[in-house]
């Protein structure tokens, strides 16, 4: 009687013991969550109100590394100023680059806007492409994928379970994006200008041009002089929207607004980068509900 | 005349297989465009299967509205490709090219235009009373910033690169105009089991806070006082073998030590055998969303030159607090106290720094710091300090231009007795990192 209750109590134990998931960014820890469920524990490092690419490398971060079974990151280059630094400092091979547990979804992404000559003479540019692939709901389907792949290698024990919360996951939003997709077509053809490249992946699927940049290159601050263009060629080429990410000064869009008329219209670029978008769903609802309305 | 048979049948020969060469391709071609014909039909049958099936699963959709979903494994859902699924097979590299493996490098170059209120000839006669004197044979070594005028401090090149599953490797060249120096060369263990790291080969301890950092990446151009007056201007970097622990706690705990070859003569220098050893206790962790404080406490064993023992006690604090992505605000403070045995008897010897520094935007940043000899021999003088405050632009992540005055009153010059004599100095310095730079740790 005894034995049973053990054997039974052992099993429990392997069947609860649960995946340690760290996640770079919060989007990624919301579909590493859908996918996972309750055989996934998973932790965010980079906090969303900040920007992506300069998250501070605090080695409070390091001891959640340090335990995980598995690092889920972005990749194409956002994480290569603070990730690094972090990972050698963890000593967890499981998580290192290259081993099974490190998991960079942008190798589900075909990626835009890959440079065609790399030089740090064109400002932070990243090699691989553009990294924000994140501010399109169309991509969230092949990350979970991938991720519920990479897991299900991992964690052979709960594959089946993964892949029926997939089909579950999938089957949502797929319903999801329909709705999403509806909001968005309302601006197909408007004109944009962005402070950083962050919404490209999203503009380009419906059909929206982004004709400019606050940044005159990627990552370096505006200057006076590529503004007073900007505002010329918006003046030109009537574009009356600003697209400003929650984290940059917003001193230079308000300036070109009121210069040229245009309307500043502030988009989260991650889960929970302004208030009301603490899921998914609400915070592509907010990109659509701000950019389309 | 069997010669010329012989050459002739050759030629012929020749002319022959060239024919049936030739014969041979066309029937080859012939053979191509036959199969790319029957190639162009199939696709062009497969092409009007696919609109079929297309048009027949909408008219399937639209009828069967309330279809339950079965789940299914994984992998016959291939809808979603990925990247590294559709990866050519094809290699596209030249056979046996090596390019991918070669190491990331990266050039730092450091030069600076100084003004000082003591001429040069003087300035090389320095040293800090009771720490150390001054040896026309062996003066103290100025590394940076050395003369009036303009500096060109080094050139540095670092290089990283993975060894094979077991070891990276990292080696860091410090070139002065007429110096070659290994500043560190190491490799370190990726895959160690217990969240165990070690390190072996010639390295900066990471004994404190600001050892293992390289000049490049300090807040301000020179090496706090405290480190200068006790291990010199190179600090603790030394061959010898480290091991380090991450707790694997919720908070972040690290414990190293390392055994070094004691080859630093300002503390130790006894290298008959290994002869220093460094332990460390690190722990950080956050205050809130936007504060974090890093305290690390550490010890140093030695042999000094008589091959007495030298031991020195280490405290840092570091406390961060983030205004915006951009903006923080630091202050970073250690202090270090040496007991360190002679023939006369006990030297006890103590100093600290503390900084304040505030980064504005991604361009601007600013600080403060005040640098402390407060403890020394008794013959000797405790009012060794030094000032400085320093203005740093940065037009891009990787260039720093930095304005930095020090008012520094821990020097005396020359072999006399009281020749104290305090430095003002101001200075524009200019450092860049190309090429593949690692980003650095916290």
């Amino acid at each position: 009687m005894k034995k049973i209750l053990l054997f039974t109590l052992i099993c429990s134990a392997s069947l609860f013991a649960r995946m340690n998931v760290v996640a770079s960014y919060p989007y990624l820890g919301k579909i590493v969550k859908a996918v996972g469920r309750e055989n996934v524990k998973v932790k965010v490092l980079a906090s969303a109100k900040f920007d992506p690419h300069f998250v501070i490398p605090k080695p409070s971060l390091i001891p959640a590394i340090a335990r995980a079974d598995m690092l889920v990151a972005n990749g194409a280059g956002l994480e290569i100023g603070w990730l690094p630094p972090l990972l050698k400092r963890a000593n967890n091979p499981k998580v290192r680059i290259g081993a099974k547990g490190f998991v960079d979804v942008s190798r589900a992404i075909h990626l835009i806007d890959k440079p065609k000559a790399v030089s740090r003479a064109y400002g932070d540019v990243h090699p691989e492409g553009n990294p924000h692939f994140d501010t399109d709901p169309h991509n969230v389907l092949p990350i979970a994928h991938y991720i519920v792949k990479k897991l299900s290698q991992l964690d052979e024990a709960h594959a089946s379970e993964y892949a029926q919360n997939f089909s579950r996951f999938s089957a949502h939003w797929k319903t999801y994006l329909r709705t999403f997709d509806s909001q968005m077509r309302r601006c197909k053809g408007k004109k944009v200008v962005q402070y950083h490249e962050l919404y490209n992946y999203l503009l380009k699927r419906f059909g929206i041009k982004a004709v400019a940049a606050i940044e005159p290159l990627p990552g370096i601050a505006p200057s006076s002089r590529h503004t007073m263009e900007l505002i010329s060629k918006m003046r030109k080429q009537h574009i009356g929207t600003i697209l400003q990410d929650p984290y940059h000064e917003k001193k230079t869009a308000k300036f070109i607004a009121a210069k040229t008329g245009a309307k500043v219209i502030i988009l989260p670029h991650d889960v929970g980068a302004v208030s009301g978008t603490g899921t998914l769903e609400s915070f592509y609802n907010t990109i659509a509900k701000r950019l389309c309305h | 005349m069997t010669k010329k048979i012989i050459l002739l049948s050759m030629a012929a020969s020749v002319s022959l297989f060239a024919q049936s060469e030739l014969e041979e391709v066309k029937a080859l071609l012939a053979q191509q465009i036959k199969t790319t014909q029957a190639l162009q039909k199939r696709v062009a049958e497969l092409e009007k299967k696919q609109q079929h099936t297309a048009t027949h699963a909408a008219t399937k959709s639209k009828t069967v509205k309330h279809h339950k979903h079965q789940p299914k494994p994984i992998e016959e859902e291939g809808t979603y490709t990925t990247a590294e699924d559709t990866m050519p097979s094809e290699q596209h590299t030249q056979t046996f090219d090596q390019k991918s493996f070669l190491p990331d490098i990266a050039l730092i170059l450091d030069g600076s235009a100084v003004g000082r209120n003591v001429d040069n000839s003087t300035y090389e006669t320095q040293y800090i009373p009771g720490f150390s004197t001054y040896n026309a044979a062996n003066p103290n070594e100025i590394p940076f910033n050395k003369d009036r005028g303009f500096n060109f401090n080094y050139a540095e090149i670092s290089m990283h690169s993975t060894v094979g599953p077991y070891f990276d490797a990292d080696a860091i060249f410090h070139l002065q105009p007429d110096e070659f120096e290994i500043e560190e060369a190491y490799i370190t263990s990726r895959s160690m089991p217990y969240g165990l790291r070690a390190k072996l080969g010639k390295f900066r301890s990471e004994f404190g806070r600001i050892n293992a950092i390289h000049q490049h990446a300090w807040k301000f151009t020179s090496q706090p006082l405290v480190f200068n007056a006790l291990f010199g201007s190179e600090g603790i970097n030394d061959a010898g073998v480290q091991l380090q622990w991450v707790l694997p706690t919720d908070t972040y705990v690290m414990a190293g030590i390392e055994a070094m070859q004691g080859s630093n003569d300002v503390s130790f220098g006894d290298t008959e055998k290994n002869n220093l050893y460094i332990g460390y206790l690190k722990s950080s962790f956050d205050i809130g969303d936007t504060s974090t404080l890093l305290a690390g406490a550490s010890i140093l064993h030695g042999k000094n030159e008589q091959g007495l023992n030298t031991d020195v006690y280490g405290a840092d604090l570091t406390a961060l607090v983030a205004l915006s992505s951009y903006s923080s605000l630091t202050w970073q403070s250690e202090l270090l106290y040496r007991n360190k045995t002679t023939d006369i008897g006990k030297e006890k010897q103590a100093g600290y720094y503390t900084q304040l520094t505030y980064k504005y935007n991604q361009n601007w940043q600013g600080g403060v710091r005040y640098d402390s000899l407060y403890k020394n021999l008794d013959s000797q003088p405790d009012d060794l300090d030094r000032f400085s405050a320093v203005l740093q632009y940065s037009p891009f992540e990787f260039t720093k231009f930095r304005l930095e005055y020090s008012y520094d009153r821990s020097k005396a010059f020359g072999d006399l007795a009281d020749q104290r004599k305090n430095i003002s100095q101001i200075l524009l310095d200019f450092t860049i990192e190309a090429g593949a730079h690692g980003a650095h740790a916290f």
